[in-house]
Formats: structure tokens, sequence, C-alpha cells
């Protein structure tokens, strides 16, 4: 087992109200949810000395302002003037988990006490995934001439490999998306609170990109969210119940750039990842009690949960029905909506709400005896950042 | 069928990695990168044999027979470049002669119904302009 099992927690978490289109500025969502985060743990902002962040905007041929469509650890700086800060990164790969999972080592490493990660996620003016221009270099020039844009499609092919490699049926994803929904509506920050969805509303639905219809996609908003992380034995005297690490695993996958349709990378990034956090927070699947899985298209829940062990691969399609990720099934998951359900806002609110129900923090959407929660932060078949954060330090 | 007429591509921008492909492509010749060390050939072309490490990289014709390894049926129209021919397939092939290495292509004179996992394709050349030929497939017969 890890020699740093449980020895830092997460504390205060907070969100700014997310919206489909960019009324406020990026910056000021960051704000908010920084702000709200600091607040929720009881500390003052003069407290925070780490800032850490992934500013990354996926859409693609969209150009990067600071303030506008990032919200770089500079931008954050300037807006708090924090007076003691003494310790900031932003990740360029392994996504937020890999902000969080660098704050964490901070922490350990004694050269910050109290860590705020956020993610700020902007929806820009127009197409979200553009084609490239008039020319396509680099790794887009073997896809670009062909018609292949964004994430959409390079995910897609490879869902189409795994559903006809395994003999298996789209229809069944209503299952995740209809259930998803519903934990939706338990969680008052997620878009999608207050709309409902059925499962003909889903079989009926549009399709973007074969096999994925329009809600195995998330929906673009603009909307933050951010939490406060220190070590355990800080944690214990701040105002809300802490959420503990038991253990964390990152993961790059294997792939060159532009090969896309290949299904191989995310068994060794997602397993690989998941086989560290195992070890090192000593649990096993059959442990835990809750997961959040990340779900920015709803293949990437399929990836994970085979993955990650919690089922054999090609089979999650199969263990996803007959109740099993309902609140009070097997495995209860994404039990604050999903990606799905909140907006593409990436993995941290898988993070957010791992500690919430860890914490017992998690209000109407509490899962019962949630002691043990796993958070798969990332699409598995890019990289894999995984977590479990536990209710008792031990 | 996809109406392909209407629809402008993006032009490739070949690299000192790439550039082989392409110029062999205007001549109707499907040329791979090839490890000399491993004879692994792999696709896209890359800085280094993924499979032994070796700098000692060459472009080789293969023959242009496989198998659809994997696809996508694209109903939007995001890209109006690309909205005349939706819905169209677009599939990634793996060739006989080349295991492991993945080519993005279209589904070209057939319905986009016919693009499945394990299905014959074979090359055909696409000319976009004076200066690029387009690999693409057909079904085979």
């Amino acid at each position: 087992m890890w020699e740093n099992r449980c020895k830092v927690a997460v504390s205060g978490v907070g969100f700014s109200k997310a919206t489909r289109t960019a009324e406020r500025p990026l910056a000021a969502h960051a704000l908010e949810a920084v702000k709200a985060a600091v607040e929720d743990s009881g500390l003052k902002m003069s407290d925070i000395d780490g800032l850490a962040t992934y500013p990354e905007l996926p859409a693609t041929g969209h150009t990067e302002v600071d303030g506008i469509s990032i919200v770089s650890v500079n931008c954050m700086m300037a807006m708090l003037k924090l007076p003691n800060l003494t310790w900031h990164i932003q990740t360029g790969s392994v996504n937020i988990g890999g902000a969080v999972q660098q704050a964490v080592n901070a922490l350990l490493a004694g050269v910050c006490k109290y860590a705020v990660v956020w993610r700020a996620m902007h929806n820009p003016k127009g197409t979200y995934q553009n084609l490239p221009g008039a020319h396509a270099a680099g790794p887009l020039q073997f896809t670009g001439p062909y018609g292949f844009g964004g994430p959409g499609q390079a995910m897609a092919v490879a869902y189409t490999r795994w559903l006809e490699k395994n003999n298996q049926n789209r229809e069944k994803m209503a299952t995740l998306a209809v259930t998803q929904r519903r934990h939706t509506q338990n969680n008052p920050h997620a878009y999608f609170y207050g709309t409902p969805l059925s499962r003909e509303d889903y079989l009926n639905s549009r399709m973007v990109a074969h096999p994925f219809c329009l809600y195995d996609c998330d929906i673009p908003v603009q909307g933050a969210c951010a939490i406060v992380l220190t070590r355990a034995d800080l944690a214990r005297y701040l105002k809300p119940q802490p959420a503990y690490l038991a253990g964390y695993g990152q993961r790059l996958h294997f792939e060159v750039a532009g090969r896309i349709g290949s299904l191989s990378s995310y068994m060794e990034g997602g397993s690989s990842s998941a086989k560290l956090t195992w070890e090192r927070s000593g649990f096993s699947p059959k442990d835990v009690d809750v997961a959040q899985i990340y779900d920015g298209f709803s293949a990437s829940v399929i990836y994970g949960l085979e993955s990650y062990g919690f089922c054999k691969e090609g089979e999650a399609l199969d263990f996803i029905q007959d109740g099993r990720i309902e609140l009070d099934g097997e495995l209860p998951l994404n039990t604050f909506g999903g990606s799905l359900g909140t907006g593409r806002i990436h993995g941290l609110w898988h993070i957010i709400e791992g500690v919430l129900q860890a914490s017992g923090r998690a209000g109407i959407r509490q899962v019962k005896d949630a002691n043990v929660c796993f958070v798969g932060a990332s699409a598995p078949i890019v990289q894999g950042t995984t977590f479990i954060f536990v209710r008792e330090p031990y | 069928m996809s109406d392909w007429s209407k629809v402008t591509r993006p032009i490739p921008v070949p690299n000192e990695w790439t550039k082989p492909f392409w110029d062999s492509a205007k001549k109707n010749i499907l040329s791979l990168q090839r490890c000399q060390q491993c004879h692994h050939f792999q696709h896209p072309p890359y800085a280094t044999c993924v499979n032994c490490m070796s700098i000692d990289l060459k472009f080789e014709p293969v023959e242009g027979k496989g198998s659809i390894y994997a696809y996508t049926i694209m109903y939007h129209t995001g890209d109006k470049r690309f909205a005349s021919a939706v819905p169209y397939a677009s599939i990634i092939v793996e060739l006989d002669a080349a295991p492991g290495a993945l080519m993005a292509g279209n589904l070209l004179d057939a319905p986009y119904t016919q693009a499945k996992v394990g299905r014959r394709v074979e090359v055909v050349f696409d000319p976009l302009n004076e200066d690029f030929t387009l690999p693409q497939f057909r079904l085979a017969p």
C-alpha cells in the first residue's frame, strides 16, 4: 500500500452557475467556483497558498484567450492576488485529474498547505468542433481530408469497433443515458436539472456520428467548478467532513497521434491507472460503494467499467442494466448525473462527486454507507486518471 | 450514396515524415512507412519505429487490400464543406499487408449502410487537385 494513503484530503467544493452560452466571461465563472470552494471549506482566501488547473479548451478551431476561453493560473492569480502563494502549476497533459494529482504531490512535499484546483470550460460561439481550415497539417493530414473533425468522430469509430467486435447493440446505452439523467434531477447545479429524459427520447434522438446520438454526447456549457485540497491533519479542523484520498493512479496511452479507432489504448491506459489506484489504496473493485466514471461521450463509461476492472472486456453494456447503477444498486454510477447531466466541465465534477459521497455531503443523492468512492476522471481511451476517496482515514 | 462532388476537402500539408506517402499516392501507389530493422509497418508515419525504437524508416509500396477496422457514419453538418455528403461513412482500414497500421478513408461507391467492421475493401485513388491524390476505399469485389 501507498505510504501516503489518506494523508491528503479534499475539503471544500464550489461551482459556478453554468450556462449554455458565454454570457459572462469564463474568468467570472472560475472566480465564482473558487470563492465558493474556499468558503465551503471555512478558510479565508489569504489561507490559500497553492493553485493548479488544466486550462485546455477542447473545442477545435477556436482561439484561446486567457480569461475568455481559458482561465490560466496567471489569470486566477491576477484576480485573487493571494498574499501567501507558495506553489502553482498548470498541466498540459493528463487532463484535470493530473492537476489534482500534482496538488496532492505538492501537499505531500510540504510546499503548500491549502491548494485550490479549478476547471473552467468555455462554450465558444459557432460550431464547437471544426474541421481544419483549408489545409490539414500534422496528424490531421491523414484524417481531416476524409471528414474527421474533433474527438467525437475519433471516439465514434472506436465505439463501432467495440460494438461489432463484442456483438453488442447501441440501444442498450439508453439505460446509461436515462439513469444518469434521473440522477441529474437530484443535482441542482447540473445543466439538465429539471429536464427529464426517457428511453424513447434516447432511441428517437438524432444521430450525430453513428453510433453516437445526441444524448451520447455531453452538451457544451460555460461553467466552472473547484476544490480545496489540504493535508489530512489540517483537513480535520476545517468546516466540512473531509474526503480522504486513499490512492490515485495515472497512465498515458501508447497511441501515436492520429492513429484513431484502436481500442488497445483504453485497456492499457485505464487498467494501468486503475491498477496503481487499487494497489496504493488496498481496495479492489468489489470494495467500491459508488463510482464516478468520466462520460464526455457515453462510450467512455463502457471503457472505464471494463479497464478499471468492474466487469470483463466486452460486457459493460450488459453490466449497466437491471438497476445495477441506480442509487440503491450494486454500483451506483455517476450519481450527480455525469457530464451528460451537468454539461461539459470535464472530470473535476466527477472528483467532486466522489468527495461529496465519501464525506456524506451528497444530500438527497447520498448513497447509503458510501465509504469507498472510486473516480475515473478522464476518458481511458485517451489516458487514465483514477482516484479513491474514503470516509474514514484508515 | 453520399454525393462527394460538392465537398471541398482540407488539403494535406506534408512534412518531412509524411511527404513520401503523398508523393507516392500522386502516382497511384500506396506506400506506408516501414521499419528497416524489425520490418513493422506503421501509419500514421512517426519519427521512430513504435515497435522497436529504430529510426531506420523507409516508405515501401503495399497492396491496397484490407478490411474495415472501424467506422462512423457522419450525420452532423457542423462543417458546411461536408454537409452535401451527409450522411457519409468515414472508415478506418487495416491493410492485410500492414497489420497494426490504421488508415482513414471514406467508403466510396457504396451506400453508407455498407460500412461494417470486417468488410473487405480495396484502395482507389481520388485526385484532390494537381498536387494531391487521396487514397480512398471501396468495397472489394
